[in-house]
């Protein structure tokens, strides 16, 4: 999932000072998850932005907020609120707001969070963020541990100097991504491949933006 | 003599490293150069060491080549993509730099620009195989081009690591990929050092013992502390507190003589490498001491 946090509210303040009315759009997927837009922080946030004298015409919490034709059919009975509504705030990621932007093109739209990172939900409300989305995965060579990720320095051929004791020199509450990976394939009798030396990357694999159009390649294949 | 033809004669190599300043003053570094020069097979000329942002590597390894020493260029991985890491390597070439030194590099988080964007395109080990295609007339993609280098590339590697299984992974994986020479990380217990050796003899490659002068008992404590790989034995430490304030610094230098001249002795590698981080006047002092000059 995409993981977010929410902005400082004075900043947030600062950013819409020229605003007066307000419409939330909130999201029950990630955002609700971590913390940042459901039912409760939308809530919260209507709140808040009273209690500075801002009006809120409406709030809502769509399904999946980064996507765009089933928000847009989401949010059609707020027409009017939207309609009557100076700025709109995005209590999502920045897919989400992006997705608003499209949307609503004559309104000014706000995030209230920054987004993180892909993360994976390791307890209630705490995550780890495990795959950088790097377009060619690496894994199979890797004991299934993401050093591009779990690296700071995205390594492909083993520790560097700075592994210390199992942890990393940029912070000891990092463990250090190869020593896992070591450990790792020892545990699955798979050592012998990480004598075999890593070519440099394709990071033409991910070139932004990246797009992908599954129904094109479908209505290829028919023909 | 070149570094490269040092090592073939098989004499006892020593190099030693310089920092280049923050700034463009660069008196004080050439005299450190002048005094180190004659004395040395090569002077080891750090690239934004510590990603704390300096004078580049290539720019002094040229002022130092116009004095009459022998630079090793350090080149790391953090600051510059394959297009730049190449480009750089050609320029070197053409300046007359016939040594390289291939690292990873300190992440910036270690320096004084934390908010840059760490850039590792490539690492160590595939920074070899890309100086050695260069050596063989092609970059890295395979695209011929006109003329080739000719550099003699080297690579670093931590016999103290732990673990160390994989510390020695990669080094074997620097030895395939084309490095001639490494330099260790700072060794101070000798006969731990011995059972490294017994490893890397069984390679083609020769190493440089890594000598960081001790100046005080306190910067042996924080490099216990906080310095991957380093590890001062207590015995040193308890020396060099004996010596008290006045004396730590002569004492460190003795330290190091001592290391280096049982290392040569006793043949144990093929030469060392001194670090004298800040000192690098004390390494003519270390050098006579250990018998060298």
């Amino acid at each position: 999932m995409i993981i977010t946090t929410k902005r400082d509210f004075q900043e947030l303040m600062e950013n819409i000072k020229n605003y007066k009315s307000f419409f939330l759009i909130g999201c029950s997927e990630c955002a609700a998850l971590c913390g940042t837009g459901g039912e409760p922080e939308l809530k919260e946030m209507k709140e808040a932005l009273e209690a500075e004298g801002k009006k809120v015409t409406g709030a809502f919490v769509a399904k999946t907020g980064c996507q765009v034709l089933g928000t847009k059919v989401e949010l059609k009975p707020f027409k009017d609120a939207l309609a009557g509504t100076e700025c709109i705030l995005i209590m999502s990621c920045g897919a989400g707001t992006q997705a608003a932007v499209e949307l609503y093109e004559d309104k000014p739209v706000y995030p209230t969070n920054d987004t993180l990172f892909l993360g994976n939900m390791t307890r209630f409300q705490m995550f780890d963020e495990r795959c950088s989305l790097c377009g060619k995965c690496i894994l199979d060579k890797t004991g299934g541990i993401c050093p591009i990720t779990a690296c700071p320095k995205g390594l492909l051929n083993g520790p560097c100097g700075g592994t210390n004791e199992g942890k990393c020199e940029v912070s000891p509450d990092i463990e250090c991504a190869w020593v896992r990976i070591y450990n790792r394939m020892k545990r699955i009798n798979k050592l012998e491949d990480m004598r075999e030396i890593a070519k440099p990357k394709d990071w033409s694999a991910h070139k932004k933006p990246m797009k992908l159009n599954i129904r094109e390649k479908k209505e290829e294949a028919k023909k | 003599m070149s570094f490269k033809n040092a090592f073939d004669s098989g004499k006892f190599v020593v190099t030693a490293e310089v920092g280049p300043p923050k700034g463009t003053d660069i008196k004080e570094m050439l005299h450190h150069a002048e005094m180190l020069k004659g004395k040395l097979d090569a002077v080891n000329v750090t690239d934004n060491q510590s990603a704390v942002m300096r004078i580049c590597s290539m720019a002094i390894c040229k002022l130092l080549l116009d004095m009459g020493l022998e630079p090793i260029l350090q080149m790391t991985c953090r600051d510059r993509n394959r297009i730049g890491l190449q480009s750089d390597l050609l320029g070197a070439s053409v300046l007359g730099i016939k040594n390289v030194l291939c690292m990873t590099g300190d992440h910036p988080n270690a320096g004084d620009h934390k908010e840059a964007k760490p850039v590792y395109d490539v690492e160590s080990v595939q920074l070899l195989g890309i100086v050695n295609s260069l050596n063989n007339g092609k970059d890295m993609m395979g695209n011929e081009m006109k003329g080739s280098t000719d550099f003699f590339q080297g690579a670093v590697v931590t016999p103290e690591a732990n673990p160390l299984e994989p510390q020695l992974m990669k080094f074997e994986k620097k030895v395939k990929a084309g490095a001639k020479f490494f330099q260790t990380q700072a060794i101070y217990d000798i006969e731990k050092f011995k059972e490294f050796m017994k490893f890397a003899k069984k390679f083609p490659v020769k190493i440089l013992a890594g000598i960081v002068l001790l100046k005080s008992a306190g910067m042996a404590n924080y490099m216990n502390k906080f310095v991957p790989g380093i590890r001062v034995p207590q015995d040193l430490i308890d020396e060099i507190k004996a010596a008290g304030k006045e004396g730590a610094l002569d004492t460190g230098i003795n330290i190091a003589a001592r290391h280096i001249k049982q290392l040569k002795e006793e043949k144990i590698c093929d030469g060392v490498h001194i670090m004298a981080i800040g000192a690098e006047d004390k390494v003519p002092a270390i050098m006579e001491r250990a018998g060298l000059l």
